[in-house]
């Protein structure tokens, strides 16, 4: 039974079985039937979301309206805070634009990673139910919080436009720059999720990794005001969330942004998806399983 | 000769537990946790033609489940092999999907899960929702559900894909009788058409009604394999 040719990993996926029409149970998915798995999955990785999304605030009085005022609030309070309470110089224009397009970039990304990285674990009970691809689950939350993004995105426009900043040529690059930063976020939480799943740590040092990286992606202040130096500049696109917040302001508003800082927009978004997909799958056959 | 649905080949299933995952504390101290090796099973080897239903008995601890576990693909074989026709689908009791959604929304997720588009799974889950027999309390959240309603939602999901082989483990025990006497209907179905079935369970009686073979674990080894009768009255007079 060991010289099975459907024991040797090279051979086709499981719908070509060998000769006797059987294969071994736990043979690992190879590559292209698990991405097929996975598309066949489709309606589960865009309906579930959609649903919890509906349903995340059934015991509220305003339900679905929270989506938008939520968002809302928040820039209400910057408003109050930066705007009327201390009006102060911060070497950017209009600071209440700077900062909101800066905020809810930077959330974006963070919401995708905590809550992929607990994707697993908090789907213990049908993982080990159902067989299915597991990538299904941290791509079902990134969908869904892309999602979600829309009455984010709404309300940034409108702050961005009563601040009489005109539409122009850039924001057609805002789908692009979305597609590159929701892939970089995908790949973090897909590799958050295999490593939140063996050691349940990393959801307790998320909030402060993420705490430390606001202070140091620029999102309340100008990086550009005070760092002159090209190589210190070169620097700080070594930190993906400082990349996708200056974009998310070039694009929306204009403002500094190098080739450097595109270039890294994109390789951030390509390496990380790559490489946590690999991660993840690396672990497929671990998840559910204890010890 | 008929084609296999599942073979088994010297399964073995040995894994460690830990009293608990080595910590930074353990490290440091270069210790490693209390481990203990547990040989679940020890070199089992069955073949289950397709269309056959074959009931699992044992003492508790034999293996049953750890088996059932090892031919989803879920619990990974040591040693020896577990060869499918296709992927099994499991049905267990404590199994839940998502407790803090309403039963309908779990039947929605599971059949997703399983593949399923959303017009089929929109098709599906009016007859699942009726076969549960749950009524009202089908739009509660399922941690409010007992394990009996929690097994006939499972029951329902699982045979709604109409799987090749249908692996059950105990899940059939909890519900009342009426449910019991409907998911055997439905299991007559799925052997009508050539479906597979390993049922652990003990009740016997059950066991007699659903199986034609038998086959009894003591140890994490095969002790008997053979037609129902013959096998369960060995068991019984053990």
């Amino acid at each position: 039974m060991t010289s099975d040719p459907s024991t040797d990993p090279s051979t086709p996926a499981s719908s070509e079985p060998s000769a006797d029409g059987l294969f071994p149970v736990d043979r690992p998915t190879p590559l292209p039937t698990y991405l097929r798995d996975l598309w066949d999955r489709r309606d589960y990785i865009v309906r579930v979301p959609l649903n919890d999304l509906r349903s995340q605030n059934a015991h509220t009085l305003l339900g679905g309206l929270w989506l938008v005022l939520n968002p809302l609030l928040q820039v209400g309070v910057y408003f109050l805070v930066f705007g009327v309470i201390m009006p102060i110089d911060r070497g950017v224009d209009s600071y209440l634009v700077f900062l909101t397009l800066g905020v809810f970039a930077f959330h974006y990304s963070q919401r995708i990673i905590s809550d992929g990285a607990r994707s697993m674990v908090s789907s213990m009970g049908l993982i080990r139910t159902l067989r299915f691809p597991r990538a299904t689950l941290p791509l079902s939350n990134s969908v869904g919080q892309a999602v979600a993004f829309g009455p984010v995105f709404a309300v940034m426009l409108v702050v961005v436009l009563a601040h009489g900043n005109a539409p122009t040529f850039r924001w057609l690059g805002l789908p692009v720059l979305f597609a590159l930063q929701s892939m970089f976020s995908l790949g973090a939480s897909l590799a958050a999720a295999r490593f939140n799943h063996l050691y349940r740590d990393l959801e307790n040092l998320l909030p402060f990794v993420f705490r430390l990286l606001f202070y140091v992606s620029g999102v309340l202040y100008s990086v550009d005001h005070y760092v002159d130096d090209a190589v210190l500049r070169g620097l700080f696109a070594l930190n993906p969330m400082y990349v996708y917040v200056t974009a998310w302001r070039w694009v929306m508003v204009g403002g500094p942004a190098t080739g450097i800082e595109a270039a890294a927009a994109v390789a951030w978004a390509l390496g990380a998806l790559v490489a946590g997909f690999a991660v993840f799958r690396a672990g497929e056959q671990t998840y559910g399983r204890t010890g | 000769m008929t084609a296999l649905a599942l073979r088994c080949v010297d399964a073995e299933v040995t894994y460690t537990i830990r009293s608990h995952r080595p910590l930074i504390r353990d490290l440091l101290r270069g210790q490693r946790p209390a481990a203990q090796r547990v040989h679940a099973l020890r070199g089992v080897s069955f073949d289950v033609p397709v269309g056959q239903s074959v009931g699992v008995v044992g003492p508790n601890g034999s293996g049953k489940t750890t088996l059932l576990q090892a031919t989803t693909g879920l619990l990974p074989v040591s040693a020896g092999q577990i060869l499918v026709r296709s992927v099994p689908a499991f049905l267990g009791v404590q199994a839940v999907l998502r407790n803090q959604l309403s039963g309908r929304r779990n039947i929605e997720i599971g059949l997703l899960a399983q593949g399923l588009d959303r017009d089929a799974v929109d098709d599906l889950v009016p007859s699942v929702v009726e076969f549960t027999g749950l009524g009202d309390a089908i739009d509660m959240r399922m941690e409010t559900y007992s394990s009996g309603m929690r097994a006939r939602l499972h029951f329902a999901v699982a045979t709604a894909t109409s799987p090749e082989i249908l692996l059950i483990d105990e899940a059939l025990a909890v519900g009342d009788r009426a449910f019991r006497a409907k998911s055997a209907r439905r299991l007559d179905e799925h052997r009508a058409n050539a479906g597979t079935v390993l049922l652990v369970s003990h009740d016997l009686g059950e066991v007699r009604r659903s199986c034609e073979r038998v086959i009894w674990l003591q140890d994490g080894r095969i002790v008997a394999d053979g037609p129902t009768d013959e096998v369960l009255a060995a068991y019984e007079a053990s």
